[in-house]
């Protein structure tokens, strides 16, 4: 095991992995941006060091300092995270290079499945049904090609994406040349990639993903699914569960079998997440998050299985503690992300001093969060605030959990999405399970229209 | 039927015993009305005496420059190593900051005088963290 590791990021994921290692005695290294000074993270820490200004650029994506920083404080290993540097295959290679451990898979793998568009190549190869696309488009014109021949309407991608960044839909050949432009400015942004690829826009599929873990001796399993479809018009998640509301069993055992088979192809190791687009009967491939992802804890939840701990084990050289035949489903979980945002005003972030925080408790109810009372909110970064779980032995008794618990919820001083979630679980369509991701969009524009 | 302060010692009594509650509140004003008669307390703020003294000349001020570390990294303190009230002809390199292999240098950008050296030869530093402070006269 590790004695010390480097918690390369920041916010709730930041005191998520400083909690898996002090579990696991594992000493920590926060590293800060100034404007996140008094961010709990960094208190909560072993050591903390400060490795540039706000700007995301200059600090959680400073590679050097970052290096360095783990280098001078004698860790053995960095944690990224999810996004910054988390699917950096160039940042995996560099800390194997210094003799730094990088929790997640080998570089290499990185590379093939992080890439969006070679992701979907290599899973057609290992016979993994992917959704109709391209590989990485060049130009307007290659683009404006390529869209004639998938079809109308589609997708244009950032290969490096993720969160619903760098994605731009295209209806028709005059978007195209708007979209082309503004999905690669913001993949460059968001992402230091500005490559995009295209695919069919499939109408209002459900978001379904799998959970695998995998270990450096061959061993690997998977943890179920969850349904995502609950997301903003940008396509960034709002509310997530697991299981997977109304899915044959035919259809979920066919996504686990393919999100196993997929990783066996590729010899993935450490925690991955493989996102399926499901429309009816058909199942397509979408693409693979090779990190641990935001919504991790439904999972968690439904398994009783810590999967950051796992993450530290198996990039320490340990063997998967459990296989297939010892893991099962016990009851349902959903997650609401509670963002610093105007939801009335298409999810606007706000940036601010909180006052009151007030955070829900009780029985079947978990809160990863790294905000406090008087906690500032910097405008560099995402608007997320927390994500509130909410545990039942019933999908039903999970929801009314969940309502329950975000009626106890205080946060004052900014926006926040309270409101919208409890709006969202009192519809009948979310109530029942028949929400795909057109559901919230719709819902937008409807409550928009009666005001 | 309202009580008259007539009788003197019961008066200063009275008020006495008002000034001790006031006192011990954290009232800084008190003021009781009455027909005939009314009372006023009040807590006068404390001023130092100041010394009779010849004005200061008018005189410029100092501008203090902080030299930060931007890299994370361990600082070596230069040979000859510069000392806290040292004066500087002009610009020079005090430390540097050894981050990834690489020595960074940290020159003083001018002259002045070091009026602070807050950390040690072979410091862990860390982004924005002070190496030196100048004054530049």
């Amino acid at each position: 095991m590790f004695r010390k590791v480097l918690i390369a990021n920041r916010g709730e994921i930041a005191v998520r992995i400083n909690r898996a290692c002090q579990e696991l005695g594992v000493c920590t290294v926060a590293v800060f941006s100034e404007a996140d000074r008094d961010s709990l993270h960094v208190r909560q820490a072993d050591e903390a060091l400060c490795v540039g200004p706000g700007p995301v650029s200059r600090s959680y994506l400073n590679i050097p300092n970052i290096i360095s920083a783990a280098l001078v404080t004698g860790c053995d290993a960095i944690h990224p995270g999810y996004g910054f540097l988390a699917e950096n295959a160039r940042f995996a290679q560099i800390c194997a290079d210094h003799g730094l451990v990088f929790i997640g898979p080998q570089p290499s793998v990185i590379s093939a499945m992080g890439d969006k568009a070679t992701a979907k190549r290599v899973m057609h190869e290992a016979g993994v049904a992917t959704t109709p696309g391209t590989g990485i488009l060049d130009s307007v014109d290659e683009a404006r090609a390529a869209a004639e021949n998938v079809g109308y309407p589609v997708l244009i991608k950032a290969t490096a994406g993720g969160g619903g960044k760098g994605m731009r839909e295209v209806r028709s050949a005059d978007e195209m040349e708007r979209a082309f432009t503004s999905a690669r400015s913001e993949a460059e942004a968001s992402f230091k990639d500005g490559r995009v690829y295209m695919e069919k826009l499939i109408l209002n599929p459900r978001h379904i993903e799998v959970q695998v873990l995998g270990d450096s001796f061959g061993s690997v399993v998977h943890l179920g699914e969850r349904d995502c479809s609950v997301q903003k018009p940008s396509h960034q998640k709002l509310i997530e569960e697991a299981p997977a509301p109304r899915l044959s069993p035919a259809a979920r055992d066919a996504l686990h079998e393919m999100a196993v088979k997929a990783c066996r192809h590729v010899g993935y190791t450490n925690a991955g997440t493989l996102e399926f687009l499901v429309s009816g009967d058909d199942v397509y491939f979408m693409e693979m998050n090779t990190r641990i992802q935001v919504e991790h804890p439904v999972t968690e939840m439904i398994f009783g299985i810590d999967l950051v701990k796992e993450q530290i084990r198996v990039a320490s050289g340990e063997p998967l503690g459990f296989t297939q035949a010892d893991i099962r489903v016990r009851g349902h979980a959903i997650e609401c992300r509670i963002n610093a945002e105007d939801a009335e005003h298409n999810f606007a972030p706000q940036a601010g001093t909180l006052e009151t925080v007030v955070f829900p408790g009780g029985l079947g109810i978990r809160v990863d969060t790294h905000v406090y009372g008087g906690a500032t909110i910097p405008p560099y970064y995402d608007s997320m605030l927390a994500k509130i779980i909410a545990f039942g032995d019933t999908r039903e008794a999970a929801i009314s959990r969940m309502e329950r618990a975000l009626r106890e919820t205080t946060i004052a001083g900014v926006n926040t999405t309270i409101q919208k979630c409890l709006e969202i679980l009192a519809t009948r369509e979310f109530r029942e399970g028949r929400y795909d991701i057109g559901f919230l969009p719709a819902l937008l524009l409807s409550t928009a229209a009666a005001h | 039927m309202s009580e008259t302060l007539v009788d003197l010692s019961p008066t200063v009594v009275r008020v006495g015993a008002l000034i001790e509650l006031f006192n011990a509140s954290g009232l800084s004003r008190l003021v009781i009305e009455r027909a005939d008669e009314r009372v006023e307390i009040a807590r006068r703020p404390r001023i130092a005496s100041v010394p009779f003294a010849e004005p200061l000349a008018a005189e410029e001020p100092h501008r203090i420059d902080r030299l930060s570390a931007d890299l994370v990294g361990i600082v070596r303190l230069s040979r000859p190593m510069p000392l806290q009230g040292e004066t500087l002809a002009g610009d020079r390199e005090l430390a540097y900051v050894e981050a990834l292999g690489i020595r960074n240098p940290v020159r003083s950008r001018g002259a002045g005088r070091i009026v602070a050296i807050p950390i040690t030869d072979g410091q862990v530093v860390d982004y924005g963290q002070t190496l030196f402070e100048i004054d530049r006269g």
